[in-house]
Formats: C-alpha cells, sequence, structure tokens
C-alpha cells in the first residue's frame, strides 16, 4: 500500500472518530445540564466553556458573556472553525476520497452520505431546535461507519491502519473529555461535604463517552470519581477504556510490522500498554491531573511513531 | 400534484423534428427496435418518472460519481446528468460500428509507429510533411524508440454521430487519455436498478468486463524480462475533474491509484512509495497530459509527474499507457487523412465514414471556407472539450467576420466541416417535466494490447440536454445515457 494512501487511511480514521466524540459531547453535556443538580452545572455558560473547552481548548475567561447560538454554530456547522463538526467530517471525506479506490462501495457511499447530511443541514435549524436530531445522528451514522468498516473491508493493512487511526483517536478523545470533565468537577465543586468525589460531572463523563449504564453494571454504585477513572483508563473490558484502545492498536499494528527494535512503533505501544495494563488506581490517586496530561503526551508520542515508520 | 404531472409520457414529445429521431421514424411512428421499451415507458405516469430520476440522482451523487466544477469560492461536485431513456443499438448496427472502431484504431497505431521511425507514409506523399512538423503534439522525442509491444494507442475513444442520413459518421479519434467509460458502467449499473423489467426483453451485453480487459491488455505490454508486472493508475489528484473514473478504475481493476508524488525513479526504474519501502513499477496507466508526466523532460513547472519517468521510459523499464506523442494522430487535421491512412496501412476501405474536412491551411479549400462560413462549423485543431468551436448557421455577420480573420491569420490552427445534424433522443428534461428530443453522439473505447484487442460492447451516449445545442461534453452542459448493444 502507498505510504500517502495509508496516511489518509490513518487520518479518515482519526476524523471519523472525532466528529463522532464531538457530536456525542455536545449533546450529553448540552441536555444532562438542563437538569443538573447544581447551580453552576446547570448554568449555560458553564456548558457551553466546557463544549468549547473540549472541541479546542479554548479558555474563555470565567467572566466572558458567550452567546449560545453561536458557540453552537461554532463547534458544529461553522465552515470557517477548522475544528467544528463540519470539517473534521470534511476532512474524514477527503481523506476517505484520496483512499477510495481501497474503501469499499458501501462504506465510501455512506461517508458521502453523512457528508451530505452534515454539510446541507439547516444552520437556524440547528441553533434553535436541531441539536439533538443532527448530533443524535451523527453518533448513530459514524457507528455504522465503524460496522462498514469491520463488515466490508477486507482485514488486512488497509483496516489494520483506518483502526489504529480510530484506537489513537478514540484514546485522545476519551483522555480530552475525561480532562474536560474533571476541569467541569474540580470549578463545580461546592462547600459540601465530598463533593469533588461524588461531583454529578461523572455521570455526565460517563454518558459522553457512552459508557454509564455499562460501569453502573459493573460497579453497582453511583460513580465516583476512582471509580470513573478506572473503569474509563484502566478496564481492559470496557470498550472505550484507554488500555482497550491500546490493546487495539498494539492488535493492528502488528498487522503492519512485527518489527520489535527499539525504535519501532510496536515496541513503543507495547510498552505504553504493559504499563496500563500493570497499574492500579490506587498509584495515580492524588495526582490524577499530572496523569493526565501524561496519558495524552503518551497517545500523541505514539501516532507521531507510526505516522514517521509508516505513513511518510 | 398538478393536473399535467398525470399525463402519459411522451405526451408532448415533438415527434416532428427535422433531425433523425432515433425513436420515432418519419411517419411518427415509433421505430420497431424501440416499440417495446416504449410501451414499457408509456406504463409510467410523469410523476413517477420524476421520482426514478430523482432517486437515480441522489444515488450518483451519494456514491461520489461526480465531477468538480470551478467557480470562484471553491470547488462543486456535481453529478453527471443521466438520462433513464436508453439507447439501444441492434446488433448487425453494433457489429459495423465495432469493425470501424477497431480498424481506426489499428490503423492509428500502424502510423503512429511510422511517424515516429521511417515516416513513410509522409516519403509516399500521402500525408504532407507540414501536418506532422507543424503539430505541437509531434513529440521529436518519441523518435526512433520502439515501444512495449508495439502499441501507441492502447486505449482509444471514437466519437461517432447519427447523421440525418441515418448513417455513423466519425466526428473524433481520441487517443490521449479518452475519458468516459465509468460513466458507461455506473449509467449500466443505474438503469438496472431503476428499470430492470426492460432488460428481459433486450438481451443487451454486459459492461462490466472493461476493466478487466485494459488490465490484461496492460499486462501485455509488460517490459521485456518483466513476469509479474506491476500496474498502477497514475491520477492528477482528488481535484481532477476525472478523478472518479481514475479511482474507479484502479478500484476495478485491483491495482494502486497513485500519484505523481508516490512514484520516484532511481538509475532509470520506476518505484512506489509503499509502507514497506519501495516497490518497482511495471506498467502506468496515466492520466495525466504529455505535457505533465516528467518535468525534467516536458514542462519543468509540472507537480504532477514524476522526474526522471521519460528516461526509464526510454530505456524500456516501464511502459506508459497511452504511449506520450499519440497527439499527434488524433488531431482534427490528421482526421481528415484518415481514410487515406487506413487505405495506406491496411490496404482497406474505411468501415465507418469520415465527415468531409475542409483544411484551411489550403488556400483553395480555405476560400471556399471563408465565403461559406454560414453552412460549416470550424474547429481548432488542437482544443478539446468543444472549446473553440464556431458553428455557422448560428453567427451574426458580424461574428462571421471576426471568425473569417481568426481563421486567415492562423490557417494551420483551423478546419471546417459541414454543419452535421445529430441524431436526437428522448431525453427527460427536468425544466419542462417532460421527454424532449435532444441531440446525442457515441463514444466508444477500443483497447489495443500485444496480441490482444477489445471493443467495449456499450459506449458513451452522451446528451446535449440544451434545447438546440449540438455540443454534447460534460464541460459545456452535456449528459449521458445508457447504452444498451443487443446480442441478437
Amino acid at each position: 500500500m502507498l505510504a500517502r494512501v495509508a496516511n489518509n487511511l490513518f487520518w479518515m480514521g482519526r476524523y471519523l472518530e472525532r466528529t463522532e466524540h464531538i457530536a456525542r459531547f455536545i449533546n450529553v453535556n448540552y441536555f444532562s445540564s438542563l437538569d443538573a443538580p447544581n447551580e453552576v452545572s446547570q448554568s449555560r455558560q458553564f456548558v457551553l466553556k466546557s463544549i468549547l473547552y473540549m472541541v479546542n481548548d479554548t479558555v474563555i475567561d470565567s467572566d466572558d458573556e458567550l452567546n449560545e447560538q453561536e458557540v453552537l454554530f461554532d463547534v458544529a456547522l461553522n465552515p470557517e472553525n477548522e475544528f467544528s463538526i463540519l470539517n473534521c467530517f470534511k476532512y474524514a471525506r477527503e481523506n476517505a476520497s484520496s483512499a477510495r479506490d481501497l474503501l469499499s462501495m458501501e462504506l465510501f457511499r455512506s461517508i458521502n452520505e453523512l457528508y451530505y447530511y452534515i454539510k446541507n443541514y439547516d444552520v437556524d435549524l440547528f441553533v434553535s431546535k436541531g441539536l439533538d436530531e443532527f448530533t443524535s445522528k451523527i453518533t448513530k451514522e459514524v457507528a455504522r461507519l465503524r460496522g462498514k468498516i469491520i463488515e466490508t473491508l477486507i482485514h488486512d493493512e488497509t483496516y489494520a491502519i483506518i483502526t489504529l487511526g480510530i484506537n489513537l483517536e478514540k484514546a485522545t478523545q476519551v483522555i480530552r473529555i475525561i480532562n474536560t470533565k474533571y476541569i467541569d468537577a474540580k470549578s463545580s465543586q461546592s462547600e459540601i461535604y465530598d463533593s469533588f468525589n461524588n461531583s454529578y460531572e461523572w455521570t455526565t463523563l460517563l454518558k459522553c463517552i457512552q459508557s454509564f449504564d455499562m460501569m453502573k453494571r459493573f460497579y453497582k454504585k453511583a460513580p465516583v470519581i476512582t471509580d470513573t477513572l478506572e473503569f474509563l483508563v484502566l478496564n481492559p473490558s470496557c470498550p472505550r477504556s484507554i488500555l482497550s484502545s491500546l490493546d487495539n492498536t498494539e492488535k493492528n499494528i502488528k498487522i503492519l510490522s512485527r518489527s520489535k527494535e527499539k525504535d519501532s512503533s510496536l515496541f513503543l505501544i507495547s510498552k505504553t500498554r504493559s504499563e496500563y495494563k500493570y497499574m492500579s488506581i490506587d498509584e495515580i490517586e492524588g495526582s490524577f491531573s499530572c496523569f493526565i496530561e501524561d496519558t495524552i503526551n503518551k497517545i500523541t508520542a505514539i501516532s507521531i511513531s507510526i505516522e514517521k515508520e509508516f505513513l511518510s | 400534484m398538478s393536473a399535467h404531472k398525470k399525463l402519459p409520457i411522451f405526451s408532448s414529445y415533438d415527434k416532428n423534428s427535422t433531425f433523425y429521431d432515433e425513436i420515432f421514424s418519419e411517419k411518427q411512428e415509433v421505430r420497431n427496435i424501440y416499440k417495446t421499451l416504449f410501451n414499457l415507458f408509456s406504463e409510467y405516469k410523469i410523476d413517477d418518472f420524476q421520482q426514478l430520476n430523482e432517486k437515480a440522482k441522489t444515488s450518483f451523487l451519494n456514491q461520489g460519481i461526480t465531477f468538480q466544477v470551478y467557480n470562484e469560492k471553491d470547488v462543486q461536485e456535481q453529478v453527471f446528468p443521466f438520462d433513464l431513456f436508453p439507447r439501444i443499438i441492434s446488433a448487425k448496427e453494433w457489429s459495423h460500428i465495432e469493425t470501424g472502431a477497431l480498424q481506426r484504431s489499428k490503423a492509428l497505431n500502424l502510423f503512429l509507429t511510422d511517424l515516429y521511425s521511417k515516416k513513410q507514409i509522409i516519403k509516399d506523399g500521402i500525408v504532407p510533411l507540414d501536418m506532422i512538423s507543424s503539430s505541437e503534439n509531434y513529440l521529436k522525442e518519441m523518435n526512433g524508440l520502439e515501444v512495449p509491444g508495439g502499441i501507441y494507442n492502447h486505449i482509444s475513444g471514437t466519437d461517432l454521430i447519427k447523421h440525418s442520413d441515418g448513417e455513423y459518421y466519425v466526428l473524433e479519434d481520441n487517443i490521449r487519455c479518452p475519458s468516459g467509460v465509468s460513466y458507461v458502467i455506473s449509467n449500466r449499473d443505474a438503469l438496472k436498478r431503476n428499470l430492470f423489467g426492460a432488460f428481459k426483453h433486450y438481451p443487451a451485453y454486459t459492461v462490466d468486463n472493461y476493466a478487466e480487459n485494459l488490465l490484461g491488455i496492460m499486462e501485455s505490454v509488460k517490459p521485456t524480462g518483466v513476469d509479474n508486472p506491476t500496474c498502477v493508475v497514475i491520477t492528477p489528484g482528488i481535484y481532477n475533474s476525472a478523478y472518479y473514473e481514475h479511482s474507479y478504475l484502479a478500484k476495478a481493476m485491483g491495482i494502486e491509484l497513485v500519484e505523481g508524488r508516490d512514484l520516484f525513479v532511481e538509475n532509470d526504474f520506476v518505484y512506489m512509495k509503499t509502507i514497506y519501502g519501495p516497490k518497482k513499477v511495471d506498467v502506468i496507466y496515466r492520466r495525466i497530459d504529455d505535457e505533465f508526466i516528467d518535468p525534467l523532460q516536458f514542462n519543468p513547472k509540472s507537480v504532477l509527474g514524476v522526474p526522471g519517468l521519460f528516461q526509464a521510459y526510454k530505456k524500456g523499464n516501464v511502459c506508459l499507457v497511452n504511449a506520450p506523442g499519440t497527439g499527434v494522430a488524433d488531431d482534427k487535421a490528421i482526421y481528415t487523412f484518415m481514410p487515406k491512412i487506413i487505405k495506406y496501412y491496411l490496404d482497406e476501405d474505411p468501415i465507418l465514414n469520415n465527415v468531409h474536412t475542409y483544411h484551411c491551411s489550403d488556400p483553395k479549400e480555405m476560400d471556399y471556407v471563408v465565403n461559406n462560413i454560414d453552412k460549416l462549423v470550424i474547429k481548432p485543431v488542437d482544443e478539446s472539450g468543444g472549446y473553440g468551436i464556431s458553428i455557422g448557421s448560428k453567427l451574426t455577420k458580424k461574428e462571421i467576420e471576426a471568425v473569417k480573420k481568426v481563421i486567415q491569420a492562423h490557417p494551420r490552427k483551423y478546419i471546417a466541416q459541414p454543419i452535421m445534424s445529430l441524431s436526437t433522443h428522448a431525453t427527460y428534461i427536468d425544466e419542462t417535466e417532460d421527454f424532449e428530443p435532444r441531440h446525442v453522439d457515441l463514444r466508444t473505447f477500443t483497447l489495443l494490447g500485444q496480441d490482444k484487442e477489445f471493443v467495449l460492447k456499450g459506449g458513451l451516449t452522451r446528451v446535449a440536454l440544451k434545447r438546440g445545442n449540438l455540443i454534447v461534453n460534460s464541460s459545456q452542459g452535456g449528459g449521458s445515457k445508457d447504452t444498451w448493444v443487443l446480442k441478437k
């Protein structure tokens, strides 16, 4: 396979995944805040700032007033904004287009259909009452696209590279969402005893990653920070956990290369994966924010290593 | 729903056309071959048909079967307009077209072989030297080069029209990078889905076998010493108007679709950059014009090509499909010599008619042309896509004078032909929500390889969607139709 095309497939996977996480984050945050238990979490300004931070690391001064419709437009449909859902999906499609001779017709067609849905979505409708319809549809359709990737492509290098892109982006977005909600929980904590540990933001966080009900099933209690992070970072059976993404990354890189040289991607991935596999939540308790930053850096390093080894 | 939408289709079709209509005879009766189809269509109401039409259009868009249109703001993707009423070609008529197209392709190949070696046809005075030496498309770099398998025009697109006398005429040969074959295949696919009932009554040949034959042709011209050639398609990239076709062909052949930046040349061999390192490439179906294939040899500003590619080709280490320099044989001035070229190399009479052509470079013919512009079509010899054409009958006196001046200033650049009346075919028109007669032509696709030949049994019927328009190119508002070649 051409290195350029591999690069296209990798980024197609990344942008597809990114689109879905952004859509889901906006949806869950917006709607769960409507009846949030405390005033801060319920505040529109709080939610809008959280959305902007997650989507593009944009930090808004706490005194600045945001216009709801403008923010929603910016993160979803603004063609001028690099990070809008519209542009994320546009990049996914452009990358798919450059590699379309390797994709199944079904997959390319579904990408196209969703692209036209996003591109032609009425902006006024979106900012007034289409938020749920639009973001839910994207979440649903990207899940369908993943299905097409699994069901219609040959499970060879093409599949491996797309899957690498998806898993690294998934890990990146999950850790970013954790980071955002961690900051939200910090800033919304009150004088009430242990409000941080039991924050409502953990519920929102789990819902943002579509893991709320499964987490409750696993721990059989309301989410607190340690259980939430353990589930989302270290649990190998939670399909969206960081460890799970690292497992998939390791599995797929082996389709491309078995080289275990110290400067190879496989070496780096296996090393990182082992570290998370044998880590316990007690070890990181108390230093969550450093841990989150460290995880982001490690995932970035893996991505760079793959790009260097295979995609250029 | 408005009342007129419930009308049966064809209720307002103008059957009294002055042109040859492929559906209705002069007596305004449906021609035999279309009778069954006409009855099937008559069961539809315009409304149902409108729905089918919309469905087909959306399906093309979603499949990404589109071409790019550039405007000031951005790049727009458009569906190549597709008409659901197919064109039918009888087995007898097709056999004539097929043998004729093959004959022309073979003659053109022999002509090119001669032009780039002994030039016997010029020495024998059949084609004037001036036609070649003044042609911008003659590549001196190809002189004396032995091309792999002895083939120059592996892929030929022959454009035909049906004149008012009911006969087919060749309008031009395209042997550089003829495009459109992917639409033949996608049109068929769309028609099968939407009008599956019709295929029971018409035994049409499949068009799905084009890609496998193209790959066979490519493999047949592999460089000497290569057992299993690595073949690729090279495209200018996703923003090229024919990108869909490039990706379709690569996919259908199961070979890589590369861009110039994916290839490099080392020690006169061509390699592609893969995830596992360089891989040697043996045969390249290039969808990049001669000028841009190698910045070291041709246009130095080209970023689409591969530096050193032509040197590798010259050494016989890679085969280019079609060969560089074929453009000298398909320009509109050479076209007029085609009957003589066929006779000279094959000792056969041309099977397909040529349209009579006046050369403005010949003073006598120039004289006739300038005095009869209103009856002629004036064409530049080296433009494609329907650009630069003047149709005499549509010009004002002032415009005629202007055209005169232009051709007198550059006689070699222009030829003139009688205004041929392209046949008309029933075409669904969105604005009027009804079928109307529209002019059509036909492009056939012929493949030549080493000891292999293939003519796709079907073709691209292009439709001029604007009423009265004679130019069918997609860049000028043309659409297309599925074309059925009947087995019997």
